[in-house]
């Protein structure tokens, strides 16, 4: 295929809105294969303005008279308006950027024609591999190992080629336990608690199905999680579905783990929204947010309304569950949904960046999004964002890394020329050679110059587990998100601003440089 | 909201009640016996509850109702009468109006290093800010308040007003509360004057005087000829007044002159809204639904209300170039609100922490804000219908514009919140009486302690570590529901589940930075005099101090 049969028209004339706070641009508007550009000539500033076609949602074109009018939402939130000069320019325009817009396919994604000046192909994509984190643990522990049983992704496509596992279970067993696990998501290790030698777990729901079948090998394997801890000690499981859900899945083929087959394990139900109510709950809130029409006299219960707040609530806490046995009980603690794959991610990530303070440097955080998170476009990484936004907001020293980090990766999770967040899973990644055709996010975000943006300056290592509150009035709407193309975020950049002339200033009198754990080259 | 049992024991010391409590099991997040100061002043309420035959668990014993959005209930035992005691001692001394003993501040006999009743001068903040000139001028005709009771002793009038035009305008204000000045734009002079309502009544009274007065004052800016009058009730209320003799001023008696509602209810609406804050935040926070149950107390509107009208008032002075009348019912409440948040949002002087001192202590203090009435100081009767948490609602704006600008304050948080606590405490004589002529027949700043005394020698310990001076700055807040919060940190810090953070960890974190900051330079400069014996000018070696750390002079 190639992009130019899907571009109607070379150029044409046209103004961008861009919000309420922003100058209108005027000029030259033209479609390639993967951005929108605008050059509004050479005396402008800025003097080319660009859009990668992947991050619009949705287009509306209307015409009238000899002009129309382009309307677009993006991914990211904004929504731009576009006043092109002609008709027939206009239906071109809005054809091309439909059509280029929802291209399914990767290889022709922009990440694989993507080149910065400064970056080398293939380097640091070995900036964060799970793989080394997986070797740490397996050499201070002695239960854990590391397998290479999914090497060719036979057990489980999601899975890495490497995991890690209780070192009393072999291959074999790991098989019969991926076969027993929704899409073979079979328990492996998240994390692993130090302190108090406990460990953290993720997998999929169990295939009892309503004979209520049980997995010999499955069971083997939990008891070795139990038995590698320490002698006697428990086990919660935190089901993210409602005991009630978790029972009918039953009727599909899935299920949950019956108590008297895993003697020691406890099962907990705490329902958590995934899916369709969590996305219409995150289109309520953006409209809500975008509507500057509406009276304001009923915003709160409007936002209320939205129940976005819950959610992040609902995360939260059950993360601080997770998190409290193992710090307090000294439990282990098996996490899973039905397939494993969003909510289950949400609780295992977040309650590591409560309890690990490594976690919240920015090199452990991008280590642990590259080791946890393996889809990106759901609104439950935008709910996982969000939770750790509220982190950051309650302990504003604790993260390494500050809202424009934040935003930066929920800007790059939905359209980035960067290939880390590219495919649904390790497998499909082998398969495109993402690793070795683009660029990693990290290569981009780690350069210095990024760093002020996405660094905190009043960083402070805090070597304590940070323990959220979760009252209602502890929860904030973020406003850097939410509201981000409706209100200049001015002042808190003055401040943000400030606060690293202050830091800089200091180190530059230091004589040293600054420093950047993140860029440093891994040995 | 957690039950804490054991010993009751209680001690008066000085102007707080100690209430300590002996515990017989010991909570695990407690080491010693719970001690709980609580200033005498902060008590609204004393009530009994149960009597010697109550049956049940904690069924008797004394709630303590506090002004400060937190009730205390102790459950005492039957035996031993010990109730009746503290009864009465409590009663007594959290209610010395009541019992002819004076209030504690007059009993207060701390020592400070400075002397917070020389923070304010009339006669310096007017010079301050180019007054007199040759439009306005200082008069003494209140010098004994016999012109006007609740206003203070030096007002700034138009020069060509004459002292008798004044006591004809007087007749015609409610309270005699005539229009005067309370601030001047430095370059486009266009002012903000303040008063009462006019005396129009159900005839529709008109006063030659008040209109030739008040176009006098138009006729001070001749930039625009037309003179703006904010009226801050609903028009509803202001029409309903000419019932009681007020109203407002009609177009057809003021050709010059427009006038705008700015829809800010009355002190009563006010005082039941924050009852509602209380009853969603004390004891328990109403969990499901917190959004909507914060938004049916209305109290977010009623700051975004104020904070409409200030913005609007201080956008008229300075880009419509326009001079603005503001006015109430009687000039004390609503009007005190407009215009010192109006002036905090034009002069940069007022949001540093002298300046601010000074904003209260003229706009409120000065002006005649009815502190006692409205806050009740030693006084029994709870349920006064004059109370009202007017002043808080003001310092609840100011914190939601210090959120929105973070750099453009001197003083931080606790600033705020010790303010209002002393609001309450008694302790100082800051806030005591309704008006500067009470003050001065009771000796206030002879025989009692300024709160700006305490602020301004621990002035550290108040300030906002990104603060960035800048001169000329007009800061206009968002006033949209979107971007207002409820004050948590204020009105929810009694709650046990809330974790206070205090003191605040980034105030502390960018103090370390800027200590080491600091440092780091001064060990640089040593190191330079020590390598560069013959370091000649400064300014061209590119290692000097100045340029290698280009924005050392403009902090602090």
């Amino acid at each position: 295929m190639e992009f130019s049969e899907l571009i109607r028209t070379g150029q044409a004339q046209a103004e961008l809105l861009r919000g309420p706070e922003m100058p209108p641009l005027r000029g030259t508007l033209c479609v390639t294969g993967h951005h929108l550009l605008l050059s509004p000539g050479p005396q402008a500033t800025p003097d080319l303005w660009l859009l990668l076609l992947r991050s619009v949602d949705s287009i509306e074109k209307r015409v009238a008279g000899d002009a129309g009018t382009i309307t677009l939402r993006c991914k990211d939130l904004r929504v731009l308006q576009l006043d092109i000069e002609g008709v027939e320019a206009t239906l071109d325009i809005a054809r091309s950027i439909e059509a280029l817009s929802s291209l399914e396919s990767v290889i022709t994604s922009f990440p694989f024609f993507y080149r910065p000046k400064g970056l080398r192909l293939g380097e640091s994509w070995h900036f964060h591999p799970p793989e080394r984190y997986y070797k740490r643990v397996a050499r201070e522990t002695r239960a854990w190992r590391l397998s290479e049983a999914n090497e060719d992704f036979s057990l489980c496509p999601s899975y890495p080629r490497a995991v890690i596992v209780p070192r009393t279970v072999d291959d074999d067993a790991l098989a019969r336990s991926a076969r027993f696990r929704q899409g073979g998501r079979f328990p492996v290790l998240s994390y692993y608690h130090a302190p108090s030698g406990t460990v953290l777990l993720r997998s999929s729901q169990p295939l009892t199905g309503p004979q209520k079948r049980r997995c010999a090998e499955d069971e083997e394997l939990l008891q070795a999680v139990l038995a590698g801890a320490r002698p006697g000690a428990r086990g919660f499981i935190v089901d993210t579905r409602s005991a009630q859900a978790a029972k009918q899945a039953r009727m599909t083929g899935g299920g949950t783990e019956a108590k008297s087959a895993y003697p020691g394990w406890k099962r907990l139900h705490r329902p958590l929204e995934r899916g369709r109510p969590l996305q219409e709950s995150f289109v309520h809130l953006v409209e809500a947010c975008g509507d500057l029409e509406q009276s304001m006299d009923r915003w709160l219960s409007r936002l209320d309304g939205c129940h976005w707040l819950s959610h992040v609530k609902a995360a939260l806490s059950t993360a601080c569950l997770a998190a409290q046995g193992m710090e307090w009980e000294g439990a282990c603690i098996l996490v899973h949904g039905a397939e494993g794959t969003d909510s289950t991610l949400l609780v295992t990530s977040l309650a590591q960046l409560i309890l690990d303070p490594l976690s919240r440097t920015m090199a452990g955080f991008q280590e642990l999004i590259e080791r946890e998170w393996i889809q990106h476009e759901a609104p439950i990484f935008l709910l996982f964002l969000d939770c750790v936004w509220q982190l950051g907001r309650q302990f504003p020293l604790s993260l390494e890394f500050g809202e424009g980090m934040l935003l930066a990766l929920f800007d790059h999770s939905y359209a980035s020329p960067f290939g880390t967040f590219l495919c649904n899973s390790e497998k499909e990644r082998c398969l495109c050679e993402v690793r070795t055709r683009t660029h990693s996010l990290w290569s981009g975000l780690n350069q210095p110059k990024e760093q002020r943006k996405l660094r905190n300056p009043l960083y402070a290592p805090n070597p304590l587990a940070i323990w959220p509150s979760v009252e209602p009035q502890s929860l904030r709407l973020w406003q850097g998100l939410f509201l981000r193309w409706t209100h200049p975020p001015e002042p808190s950049e003055v401040a943000w601003e400030k606060v690293w002339q202050i830091a800089t200033d200091q180190e530059k009198t230091e004589g040293s440089q600054p420093t950047d754990s993140a860029s440093e080259p891994q040995p | 909201m957690s039950l804490l049992r054991g010993l009751l024991g209680m001690e008066l010391i000085g102007i707080s009640v100690r209430l300590f409590l002996d515990f017989q099991e010991k909570p695990a997040s407690l080491d010693s016996a719970l001690i709980l100061d609580v200033p005498l002043g902060v008590i609204s309420r004393i009530e009994k509850m149960g009597g010697a035959t109550s049956r049940g668990e904690n069924s008797y014993g004394l709630d303590i109702t506090c002004k400060d959005m937190r009730n205390l209930r102790f459950a005492l035992k039957q035996e031993g009468h010990s109730r009746r005691d503290m009864f009465e001692i409590l009663t007594r001394y959290a209610f010395p109006l009541a019992h002819s003993l004076p209030i504690f501040a007059f009993l207060n006999e701390e020592k400070f290093d400075v002397d917070g009743w020389m923070v304010y001068n009339p006669v310096e903040e007017y010079r301050r800010q180019g007054l007199p000139n040759h439009h306005w001028r200082i008069t003494f005709i209140n010098k004994c308040y016999e012109l006007c009771d609740t206003y203070p002793a030096l007002l700034v009038v138009p020069y060509r007003a004459s002292d008798d035009d004044l006591r004809r305008v007087a007749t015609f204000r409610s309270r005699n509360r005539i229009p005067v000045l309370s601030w001047i734009h430095p370059e486009n002079k266009t002012v903000i004057v303040r008063c009462s309502q006019p005396l129009v009544g159900m005839s529709g009274k008109r006063n030659k005087d008040d209109e030739k007065y008040l176009d006098v004052i138009r006729e001070t800016n001749r930039q625009i000829n037309k003179l703006t009058i904010y009226d801050a009730r609903p028009n509803v209320n202001a029409v309903a007044n000419k019932a009681t003799g007020g109203g407002y001023e009609s177009d057809d008696a003021y050709h010059n002159a427009e006038l705008f509602f700015l829809d800010i209810h009355n002190i009563h609406v006010m005082r039941e809204s924050l009852k509602k804050v209380k009853d969603i935040v004390y004891p328990n926070v109403e969990e499901s639904h917190w959004l909507s149950s914060l938004e049916s107390t209305h109290w977010l509107e009623h700051i975004k209300l104020v904070l409409t009208g200030a913005i609007q008032v201080a956008d008229r002075v300075s880009s419509g170039k326009s001079s603005v009348v503001v006015h109430c019912s009687d000039g004390w409440d609503r009007t005190a609100q407009l215009t010192s948040l109006a002036m905090l949002m034009l002069d940069s002087y007022y949001r540093s922490i002298e300046g601010f001192e000074i904003l209260v202590q003229k706009e409120w203090i000065s002006f005649g804000h009815k502190f006692a009435s409205r806050i009740g100081h030693g006084d029994k009767n709870h349920a006064d219908a004059d109370r009202s948490p007017i002043f808080l609602q003001f310092i609840d704006c100011v914190w939601q514009m210090s959120k929105q600008f973070p750099t453009a304050f001197e003083f931080n948080e606790r600033f705020l919140i010790v303010i209002l606590d002393h609001l309450y405490s008694c302790r100082f004589g800051t806030f005591l009486y309704n008006c500067e002529s009470a003050r001065e027949k009771q000796k206030v700043t002879e025989r009692t302690v300024s709160l700006w005394s305490l602020i301004n020698s621990n002035k550290d310990k108040f300030k906002n570590p990104f603060y960035t001076k800048e001169i000329n700055r007009v800061l206009y807040p968002v006033a949209s529901m979107r971007h207002l919060e409820l004050w948590v940190n204020y009105y929810i810090r009694w709650n046990p589940r809330i974790k206070q953070q205090q003191p605040n960890p980034v105030e502390q974190r960018y103090m370390e930075l800027l200590a080491l900051r600091d440092e780091y330079i001064k060990r640089l400069e040593e190191l330079q005099l020590a390598n560069s014996p013959k370091l000649s000018d400064p300014s061209t070696s590119p290692s000097s101090p100045s340029q290698m750390v280009p924005h050392v002079q403009t902090h602090f």
